[in-house]
């Protein structure tokens, strides 16, 4: 474990795990923050965004890992000790106070350091009580942490007894502390004020403000603080589509101003692309991406992102060659390379589709079914066989006409996929010769484990000459994401779950679903479902693979 | 139009079948007639007579203390108590919910029943036999009684508030303690009013919890605290309802009036003050547009 933390990274989380009721919302997340820079945490409702900045901000405690300011231990601190602001979804201002007084309410609480000098002139010093009670804190954290080894919990406890008796030997500088004067509370207010343009408000009531204004409010009270870091939890949520745009940019230009680092929270990939520095794409509590806006966008890291981030083509494709692969029932050049037959996601972004009225060497025919005028452009939706394609250019053609494209190498972005098949290494067969995966049954022919082979009407498995009996035998179970039938009916269903998420794949959608009990399964389906949605899958059993672990041997009778 | 005076006529028939028993009651506090229903002349006898007649006094100073002292504690505890189980996890704070329905549509007569058991158990067990009633177990009982209405007062306050407001007082520097009372209780005083008029109210003529859990104490001395509740039923027990409680119910009644017109006049005020100042700003948004 590195104890060492780079000066340039203002926040840190290490490894942090938040449990609500037995969920995982956030899963052992490793993230690290510059100091000074625009992030913004992006992802679908739900995907323990707002969780992640919550615990930055204090409101939530994280179950196990730690966060780590300017490389010291912050986990243990309530928000009103951290050098942290929010600005929340709501605004959350005081509405029994004016403008003043809301944006004076953190200067209040505010105590500044006054030297304490002996007679002699010299600073005082004394044992660091507040460092030692911190300690003792950190130390009753890991104690209850369920989640790190026993081993690295003495590690950790060790060097924090290390630096309790460091702190027990060592006084510090003593300081007394002082409350703001009216008059540094007020100079202080007026310039906050001046820096959101809101200079002749100072007396009004909130419940006048438009939400422009409140918004700016809100802004102002989080900013006044000096904080080190300020938390945006999707601040524009409430603004109409206009005042938005405006706030983006001179959010954008106060983060230039104030010179400090933004974090913000949003599920609008636009407003994501637009101001971050950074964008951190996240997904069912596990971050999908790190990077810059450009990065993101031209080089998505899997199916998801890509998905998420701007609209595009997503397509099964098979690797057929030395930079060949085909998709869409054509082998095209490609500058990604991948192993021979090994399965393949390609991402081709709608701009990149370029058109031709007649047929010519290299592109593709289809035909457009439909047509969208965007403002600059047109957007296309192209069939070529069972496929859509999404297209966009500023020209315009007719709809129900043959149409030739051409994508070019260097446009078709290649990731590895994974969730072709779903794989079960933790499967098991119960006495009744079902498998079950988590806490699902699946009935499946055992007699599948040993070659010629039947089910005798005890339940055993025979051959010519032997007997089997495979109950607990521990086995993994493929299941192809087509031998799944989804609806929403969880009647009879093998397997009940929520949709976690969805991607469009040209002709059908691959959503996940994960069942009550954790597991989860890969599913194609030519319907749209939401995330969120609770579903049923029924399995066919005969294309579920099976293989045993461990020797077959040990199961004859 | 038939349908119109046909359904005045309905309301004002209702309001004077509530109304009527009070005027009457209001009428015959000015005669000097000591049997209820008889006339004999206009005067202020009565009212003379309720300031020189001891016993009443005494059952109301006793009702007036224990009705002040109940709703301020009921009105402290309730309101704290909603705080705290709205910021609970929703499971918790919806079991605290129904629990605190319980006692709202329970009999009072189980209540104070169940009261008086607990109290002679307590007495028996931990006080070596002595009897523990007194006015600290009548305190108790009014404030069982109390609680939960000052509870279902105070929360619906609690969900109309933007539930960040503590997160954000947090976040600007407050500790817990003074976040609660810089932000929070601003924000659910109407209700905390509200909770401790009803609170005061049910304590003040409450009968079958008192007449269960009182002891001796306050101004009664060493005898059994009287209030006026007990106070009425032990007279119509031995005869009739002593003249004296007619000024004195005159006078609850005008005091309560009183008070609900203020209110309602208060009310009233603000909320054109309120409507004013809004168009004000409204007028200037448009003006400043126009430019």
């Amino acid at each position: 474990m590195q104890l060492t933390s780079n000066d340039d990274y203002i926040i840190e989380l290490k490894n942090v795990t938040k449990i609500f009721d037995g969920e995982t919302v956030i899963d052992k997340l490793n993230l690290k923050i510059k100091k000074g820079e625009f992030v913004t945490l992006l992802g679908p409702s739900g995907c323990g965004k707002s969780t992640t900045l919550r615990m930055i901000a204090g409101f939530e405690t994280p179950d196990s890992g730690d966060i780590l300011l300017n490389g010291h231990d912050l986990t243990s601190f309530p928000p009103y000790k951290r050098p942290i602001n929010t600005v929340f979804q709501h605004y959350a201002l005081f509405p029994n106070l004016d403008v003043y007084d809301n944006v004076a309410f953190g200067l209040k609480n505010k105590t500044l350091p006054v030297a304490v000098l002996d007679e002699s002139g010299n600073q005082v010093t004394k044992i660091d009580k507040k460092r030692i009670k911190q300690l003792l804190k950190q130390k009753k954290r890991i104690k209850k942490d369920k989640i790190i080894t026993d081993k690295e919990k003495e590690e950790r406890l060790k060097l924090l007894d290390e630096k309790l008796d460091y702190a027990f030997n060592n006084p510090v500088p003593f300081y007394k502390y002082r409350h703001l004067t009216e008059q540094e509370i007020d100079d202080k207010v007026v310039k906050a004020l001046s820096i959101v343009d809101l200079d002749e408000l100072e007396d009004r009531d909130i419940s006048t403000l438009s939400g422009g204004q409140q918004q700016r409010v809100a802004i102002a009270r989080a900013i006044i603080c000096e904080p080190q870091i300020l938390l945006l939890d999707e601040p524009l949520g409430a603004l109409d589509l206009k005042m938005r745009k405006d706030m983006q940019l001179e959010l954008k230009d106060m983060h230039k101003k104030l010179g400090i680092t933004f974090i913000y929270v949003t599920h609008d990939q636009e407003e994501a692309l637009t101001m971050s520095d950074t964008i951190i794409i996240m997904n069912d509590g596990v971050i999908q991406q790190i990077g810059t806006p450009e990065d993101i966008y031209n080089e998505p890291q899997n199916a998801f992102v890509a998905d998420f981030i701007g609209s595009s083509n997503i397509y099964n494709g098979t690797m057929v060659g030395e930079r060949k692969v085909k998709f869409l029932g054509k082998v095209m050049d490609c500058v990604d390379d991948f192993e021979i037959n090994s399965q393949v996601d390609a991402v081709i972004r709608p701009e990149d589709i370029h058109f031709q009225t007649e047929p010519k060497e290299g592109y593709i025919e289809g035909k457009i079914v439909s047509k969208v005028f965007k403002g600059v452009n047109y957007l296309y939706v192209i069939m070529i066989g069972h496929n859509e394609v999404l297209a966009q250019t500023i020209k315009s053609y007719e709809t129900d006409k043959p149409i030739y494209i051409q994508i070019r190498p260097s446009d078709i972005h290649l990731m590895k996929r994974d969730n072709n098949l779903n794989v079960y290494t933790d499967a098991y067969i119960d006495k009744n010769n079902n498998l079950i995966i988590g806490d699902n049954l699946f009935e499946v022919d055992v007699s599948k484990l040993v070659s010629q082979s039947r089910v005798d009407e005890s339940g055993y498995v025979v051959t010519k000459d032997k007997e089997y009996d495979f109950t607990d035998a521990d086995v993994t179970a493929t299941i192809p994401t087509t031998a799944f039938l989804i609806s929403d009916d969880t009647d009879g269903a093998n397997v009940t779950g929520e949709i976690i998420t969805s991607v469009y794949k040209g002709d059908h959608y691959v959503v996940l679903v994960r069942s009550e009990d954790e597991e989860d399964y890969f599913v194609s389906t030519p319907y749209t479902f939401n995330p969120g949605d609770i579903v049923g899958l029924k399995v066919d059993a005969s294309s579920i693979k099976l293989k045993l672990r461990g020797d077959l041997t040990s199961y004859e009778r | 139009m038939v349908k119109k005076i046909l359904s005045y006529i309905y309301i004002y028939l209702i309001l004077l079948v509530t109304y009527l028993p009070i005027l009457y009651l209001i009428v015959y506090s000015f005669t000097g007639a000591t049997i209820t229903g008889q006339w004999s002349g206009f005067s202020f006898k009565l009212y003379g007579d309720l300031f020189k007649n001891k016993e009443i006094l005494t059952a109301l100073g006793n009702t007036l203390i224990l009705a002040l002292i109940a709703s301020l504690v009921s009105t402290i505890v309730g309101a704290l108590g909603a705080i705290g189980v709205y910021y609970m996890k929703n499971r918790t704070r919806k079991i605290v919910e129904s629990i605190n329905q319980v006692p709202i549509v329970n009999a009072e007569v189980v209540i104070a029943m169940s009261l008086t058991v607990m109290f002679v158990f307590i007495g028996q067990k931990i006080f070596q036999g002595k009897s523990i009633f007194s006015f600290y177990t009548l305190l108790i009982g009014h404030c069982t009684l109390a609680i939960p209405f000052v509870y279902i007062n105070v929360k619906p306050k609690l969900t109309q508030m933007d539930p960040s407001l503590y997160e954000a007082a947090l976040d600007l520097g407050t500790t817990p303690t003074k976040a609660i009372h810089k932000v929070i209780i601003p924000q659910i005083v109407p209700g905390i009013i509200s909770g401790f008029v009803l609170a005061f109210t049910l304590s003040l003529d409450d009968f079958i919890v008192t007449a269960f859990t009182r002891g001796p104490g306050l101004l009664s001395g060493e005898g059994q605290i009287e209030t006026l509740s007990t106070l009425i039923q032990a007279k119509i027990k031995k005869g009739a309802v002593p003249p004296e409680m007619r000024p004195l119910t005159t006078f609850i009644f005008l005091i309560v009036v009183t008070i609900v017109i203020v209110r309602s006049i208060y009310v009233n005020v603000k909320a054109k003050k309120a409507s004013k100042l809004l168009s004000l700003h409204k007028k200037r948004r448009i003006k400043l547009n126009e430019k």
